[in-house]
């Protein structure tokens, strides 16, 4: 019944005799022999990608974290692809840390960062390579044993051949070679497999994460159990910035099986022998906090109406996130016809099923440690623990668990619970598990900010949009989560903006800016990232102009994506699967195009209306989608699934308040996620255009704000310009 | 100590009886297959079989549990191949994997009490536990792949 003896992942590396090839800075590959380097005493070569024992068992390793998003089945398909493993036989592996130029993604600034749907994006190419360079030494190693020339070698799945002989090895029998032929001409992209040879991208093999999954083996931070370790909780500051100003522990202290109480900076710590005893300790503290905190003045309402009159206000000053002709001239011109609308969006919380958790174990010197973590970067999260203890990375054993789920809840969140998780192991001497519970994460969240939209457009005579202006007022997700990447982004925040730049649309004068508000709650990034509020409020308004301009959205979108086929594409597709257009009897549809960066996506919402008490229903969500080539298409669906539901929720029934610096919220009874009764049917359509592959985990999210909120429009002629979208305030609008 | 039914085997347990069940297995036992979610009934990750009735672990004392036969999705089927496991291996149900255990714990007990649902009874019976990665379209589907395929 330990969990522990799960965890063999690690054993698996010091396996005898494995072959791995690293792939090198540059796409070099380097062959090594783990035995041999064992011998050498080198340290243990993690660097590598790929390993075949002599047992035939292809061992692939992946450089993102699982959360549910597939990665630990897609990425490894990509190089099996190139290497014609014999998926049968593939085991996979994340790579828990490592160099970052050997392992980082590309697209996360170089970072083993899993966020913004980039795994796809960011390491087919990688992965590729490294597939081609292992089959071809392979196949060279192969040549030299059978003494022919390579050229005439080739393989299958799982084989190296040479026909003309009928010579064939599987490759465990080429790895048991006594001399591995490593070195081999360097991989270009002709190297690579024209899509016609692919034999597994494309394909729908099972996930090879979900098995355990149905039977409760897969083990997330929060199970895991070691020897000696210690519970610990928190009672953590009701408002970001405060103290413990005074502690009376007395009686925490006086339950059997209470080790330790800790004040740390922003909360005290029970320490304690068993979870139970250490929850019941915390419900005993009393605690008076330093209330001087300037969040204590932070107020959700107050706060999102400032941002409103900020985007509104035009002297105000924004940080130009995109900018194509010259809108400002275009929308200030004599008698042009101008269009204005407002949006806005509240906080959300990720509300992942896995309450937060950490454990650690801190050496006996106090500057190393062994670290459990469900995390989106492993480099983040290391770097903190060797932040908290005063080392260096080289000194963390990390170990990246699997995920209940990210949604950008576990990007930087290392430096709250980890942080403390380390500090606490390190003051017992035995390592500690930290659990925050629900209503901890709820209270201690780091929420989607709330966003206020100005949207200004100008329409010409025939009804084109010939200029738009997107004002964003919001604070800054990148300056609080990674405040030194922040000091070189030139106040650019991709986090909050990126979507507004609507780049599909062919409109000749466009700007969009980013007014900077001061932070007043903790901010991250939230599925579907700047792209949800953004999209929402552009789809919204896009909607709006088609009406001024007497046209019907779809033929409004339509003329704006003129230059833009798989656009269209999209679109068009998901007009066909809806039967856009034609509702039953009431019911409406709502129709948006939004993307997710390189990914396109459009959706149509049927949807009804209870009058009587304001309560949107959901019936039916179609969506078509653009990833460029999907590698595994069943889980680009089930993400496109997901993303749609998670959006629905957010824009249905989700919203954090704030009020004198506290969040209002506690738990799922008042902050609670759509359920299973609540949920529309949905179909996805995947449309492939054949460009590069993009992500999947956002775009369900984007085309789901303004869907819904155009399909009200179409049903009561009234406009939904803020989320969510509760009973309360549609009744409110209908009455109007 | 107390002496609890756990998946068919006796076990004794040295906890007060008041602490939840949910730590109880977790904690002391090692089956971590069941799942803190909410601690407060809210979200069905911890839902685990009390004489055969699928309930919240989470909210269930220990005492409560004396005497009764506890099932956990470790204890649902000795191979792990109830119909229920195949079916959400066949429809690939999971995403984060999280909340499955007690998604399927719960859709265990539906389909001891009803072997045929209709597709409202589903919805019905599994609008109780919570899914954020939003597996539902494919939890619905895999019930129904079990209850024709058995």
């Amino acid at each position: 019944m330990n969990a522990i003896t799960t965890l063999s992942r690690r054993g698996l590396l010091g396996s005898a005799g494995a072959l791995g090839f690293a792939i090198l800075a540059g796409g070099a590959l380097k062959v090594f022999r783990e035995d041999a380097v064992a011998q050498e005493g080198r340290p243990a070569p993690l660097n590598a990608w790929v390993s075949i024992t002599p047992g035939d068992e292809v061992v692939i390793r992946f450089g993102s974290t699982e959360m549910g998003q597939g990665v630990s089945t897609s990425l490894p398909m990509i190089l099996a692809e190139e290497l014609d493993a014999d998926w049968s036989r593939v085991r996979v592996e994340q790579v828990d840390q490592g160099p970052g130029e050997v392992y980082g993604n590309p697209v996360t600034g170089g970072m083993l960062y899993t966020a913004g749907s980039s795994s796809i994006e960011g390491y087919f190419a990688i992965m590729r390579r490294a597939g081609a360079g292992a089959r071809r030494i392979l196949i060279h190693t192969a040549a030299q044993a059978w003494g022919v020339p390579a050229a005439e070698v080739t393989s299958e799945p799982g084989v190296i051949l040479h026909a003309l002989s009928g010579r064939r090895l599987r490759h465990g029998e080429v790895a048991a070679l006594p001399r591995i032929v490593t070195d081999v001409p360097a991989i270009t992209d002709a190297d690579l497999k024209p899509r016609a040879a692919w034999r597994l991208i494309g394909t729908d093999p099972g996930r090879l994460d979900i098995p355990g999954k149905t039977r409760g083996e897969t083990v997330y931070s929060i199970d895991l159990r070691l020897p000696g370790m210690a519970y610990a909780a928190e009672l953590l500051a009701p408002v970001e910035g405060e103290s413990p100003a005074s502690v009376a522990d007395s009686e925490a202290r006086a339950l059997p099986g209470v080790i330790d109480i800790l004040r740390l900076p922003h909360a005290v710590a029970v320490i304690a022998e068993r979870w139970e005893t250490a929850i019941a300790a915390r419900d005993l503290l009393a605690v008076e906090w330093t209330g001087t905190s300037p969040f204590r003045t932070a107020d959700s309402e107050a706060d999102l109406a400032a941002s409103q009159a900020a985007a509104a206000d035009a002297a105000r000053p924004g940080v130009t996130w995109a900018s194509r002709g010259d809108a400002p001239a275009a929308l200030s011109a004599a008698g042009a016809r101008r269009v204005t609308a407002d949006y806005a969006t509240e906080h959300t919380y990720h509300a992942q099923m896995e309450p937060l958790a950490a454990v650690a174990s801190v050496d006996a010197d106090g500057k190393g440690a062994e670290v459990w973590l469900g995390t989106q970067s492993q480099t983040v999260s290391i770097a903190a623990a060797a932040q908290a203890l005063e080392t260096t990375p080289d000194r963390i054993r990390f170990h990246a668990m699997q995920m209940g789920g990210g949604f950008g809840r576990r990007t930087v969140f290392a430096r709250d619970i980890l942080h403390d998780a380390l500090l606490l192991s390190r003051h017992v001497r035995r390592p500690v598990k930290l659990i925050w519970t629900r209503e901890d994460d709820v209270k201690n969240g780091w929420f989607r900010p709330a966003t206020a939209h100005r949207l200004e457009a100008v329409l010409d005579a025939e009804g084109a949009v010939t200029a738009l202006r997107h004002r964003v007022a919001s604070p800054s997700i990148f300056a609080f989560a990674l405040p030194q990447r922040w000091e070189r982004a030139n106040g650019r925040d991709l986090l909050v903006m990126e979507g507004a730049e609507s780049a599909e649309y062919g409109i000749p004068n466009l700007l969009a800016e980013h007014v900077i508000m001061e932070r007043r709650a903790r901010v991250s990034a939230w599925r579907g990232i700047g792209w949800g509020p953004n999209c929402f409020a552009r789809e919204g308004f896009i909607d709006e102009l088609a009406e001024a301009a007497g046209s019907d959205p779809l033929a409004f979108r339509r003329r704006l994506l003129a230059n833009s086929p798989r656009g269209l594409a999209v679109l068009d597709a998901v007009v066909r699967m809806s039967d856009y257009g034609h509702p039953p009897p009431g019911r409406a549809h709502g129709l948006s195009f939004a993307g997710y960066k390189a990914t396109l996506g459009a959706g149509v919402a049927e949807l009804s209306l209870d009058r009587g008490t304001g309560q949107i229903r959901v019936h039916r969500f179609w969506a078509a989608v653009d990833p460029g080539i999907a590698i595994h298409p069943r889980n680009l669906e089930a993400q496109t699934e997901g993303g749609i539901i998670f959006g629905l929720s957010g824009l249905l029934k989700e919203r954090i308040s704030i009020a004198a610096g506290e969040v209002e919220q506690s738990n799922f009874y008042d902050y609670e996620p759509l359920r299973l009764n609540e949920i529309p049917e949905i179909a996805v359509r995947i449309i492939e255009s054949g460009a590069a592959p993009s992500g999947a985990g956002e775009i369900g999210v984007p085309m789901t704000g303004a869907a819904v909120a155009n399909g009200i429009f179409a049903l009561t002629g009234k406009r939904l310009r803020r989320m969510p979208f509760t009973p309360d305030r549609v009744k409110v609008l209908l009455d109007a | 100590m107390a002496s609890l039914t756990v998946n068919g085997h006796s076990v004794s347990v040295d906890a007060e009886p008041q602490t939840p069940l949910l730590w109880v297995l977790r904690e002391h036992l090692g089956l971590t297959g069941t799942k803190f979610g909410c601690g407060a009934g809210l979200c069905g990750a911890c839902t685990v079989h009390i004489d055969g009735e699928a309930s919240f672990a989470c909210q269930t004392p220990l005492e409560a549990a004396i005497g009764k036969a506890i099932t956990t999705i470790e204890g649902l089927s000795p191979s792990g191949e109830h119909p229920l496991q195949r079916a959400w291996i066949a429809e690939q149900a999971p995403q984060c994997g999280y909340c499955q255990s007690g998604q399927i714990m719960r859709a265990a007990a539906l389909l001891s009490t009803n072997p045929h649902p209709t597709r409202e009874e589903i919805i019905d019976g599994m609008a109780t536990n919570l899914c954020r990665c939003g597996t539902y379209p494919r939890i619905v589907r895999a019930i129904e792949r079990a209850a024709r395929e058995g």
